[in-house]
């Protein structure tokens, strides 16, 4: 048996959300079939005012042993670094934040908000948030750089706007189950098993992207979203083409571009107006690349990738 | 027996050479376009993209917005042809920026260019 705790920070309850679709495993398989008891969570949770209050503090003092401690949402600091926009059981959220994730086994930041900042966070942050060990690409956050929970483990980040729901379920399965010792992280802490691949690993409109047909509006079957509508499906890591969202689609598949919303930097740029569905370009070349291709070599692989483009790839086609 | 769809795209194609044709004409008998400056910006494409937008669309002013001309222009250390653009289709040799939709040659050129 392994307890769950899961609070929520400054957030929009999205990852709650997506919590609750998951299928493989479902949030009742981690119930019934994988020994996880949900000692309390925002929609789930029955204990309410001073009752929730004495389970908080009974998992601080170790009464209760808290081996997961799930947060989703930003750890508000405003105003002036009290924590008082964002109060919860009859303190600032930040408070007890910082005292379950000292005494937890494993500390899992769920979504874009807990992991670095998100979208709460971008400039001007005016609700001083902060992810639990990132703000953006800054290694530190709430907790700060050196932070480890008892398990040994930093704070396991599993980012999205939402997180798909079975990268969620999955990883709390893995941690229960005394897997954790197979979860590698990368450089921002995701677990790589979810975080090495790209969105556009298993894109069905991979064929366009190679050929450099571009769709220039939205609504069009075929072409691929980078070169015009601000994909990033190239330089974003997620596995949203492999394990499909509903087990049925994309973002991409459904003709939405990706927004990279698995990386530190999201929402890009900073949301200035014009720049969502849009990709930026300077002289004409876009200004984030595939990664790992340099300006010169990709203005080489588009001219001989067009040149050799097939009639069928300009023509109307199902890509899912 | 006619097949419907081959007279369709045969009519559609001859139509589009003689826009080509006719465009051509008109850049060579010395339309005065917008070369410069080139959209190096987000900010300048939106503001020629407007500018499109709120045109009433002919076709010159279309050319004229667009900047076309016969020829590549190099910017930047970068050859902009309409063959590498990424709004140009090859085989229809057609722009399909929607604010200009036109049909082209591959040695033409426009500030609205990007790949």
């Amino acid at each position: 048996m392994a307890n769950l705790l899961w609070l929520q920070g400054g957030a929009c309850s999205g990852n709650t959300m997506s919590f609750l679709n998951a299928e493989e495993p479902s949030a009742v398989d981690l119930v019934t079939d994988f020994g996880i008891n949900v000692l309390w969570h925002p929609s789930l949770g029955m204990e309410l005012g001073d009752n929730l209050q004495k389970l908080l503090r009974a998992c601080v003092s170790g009464e209760i042993a808290l081996d997961i401690f799930a947060f989703e949402g930003t750890v508000v600091n405003a105003p002036d670094g009290t924590g008082d926009w964002n109060r919860f059981a009859g303190r600032p959220m930040k408070e007890w934040v910082r005292e379950l994730a000292n005494v937890a086994q494993f500390v899992v930041a769920l979504g874009d908000c807990a992991t670095w900042g998100g979208i709460p966070a971008t400039a001007p942050n005016p609700t001083d948030s902060q992810g639990l060990q990132f703000l953006k690409r800054e290694r530190g956050g709430f907790l700060g750089p050196d932070f480890t929970a008892k398990s040994g483990l930093p704070v396991i980040n599993i980012p999205g706007c939402p997180a798909h729901p079975d990268w969620i379920t999955q990883i709390l399965v893995a941690v229960a189950t005394g897997n954790a010792g197979e979860i590698t992280l990368d450089e921002f802490q995701r677990p790589k098993t979810f975080f090495t691949s790209f969105t556009q690993t298993g894109c069905t409109r991979n064929m366009h992207f190679a050929y450099k047909v571009s769709a220039p509006e939205f609504g069009q079957r075929k072409g691929c979203l980078f070169y015009d509508l601000g994909c990033r499906g190239p330089m974003t890591h997620s596995p949203c083409n492999r394990i499909l969202w509903n087990r049925q689609s994309s973002k991409t598949r459904a003709g939405m571009p990706c927004l990279g919303c698995t990386e530190p930097e999201f929402p890009f740029f900073d949301l200035e107006p014009g720049t969502v569905f849009k990709t930026q370009t300077v002289m004409g070349v876009p200004k984030d690349l595939p990664a790992g291709v340099d300006q010169a070599g990709y203005i080489k692989l588009t001219g001989a990738a067009k040149a050799a483009a097939p009639a069928w790839a300009e023509e109307d086609i199902f890509v899912v | 027996m006619v097949d419907e769809t081959t007279t369709g795209a045969s009519a559609r194609s001859e139509y589009e050479d003689a826009l080509r044709r006719e465009i051509e004409t008109k850049l060579r008998a010395g339309l005065d376009t917008e070369v410069e400056p080139r959209a190096d910006t987000h900010e300048r494409v939106q503001e020629i993209i407007t500018r499109l937008r709120t045109s009433d669309g002919s076709l010159e002013v279309k050319l004229v917005i667009g900047g076309f001309t016969l020829e590549p222009i190099e910017h930047g250390g970068i050859e902009q042809a309409c063959e590498t653009c990424m709004y140009y289709l090859v085989h229809r040799k057609w722009c399909e920026l929607p604010e200009l939709d036109l049909p082209v040659e591959p040695q033409w050129s426009c500030r609205l260019w990007r790949i």
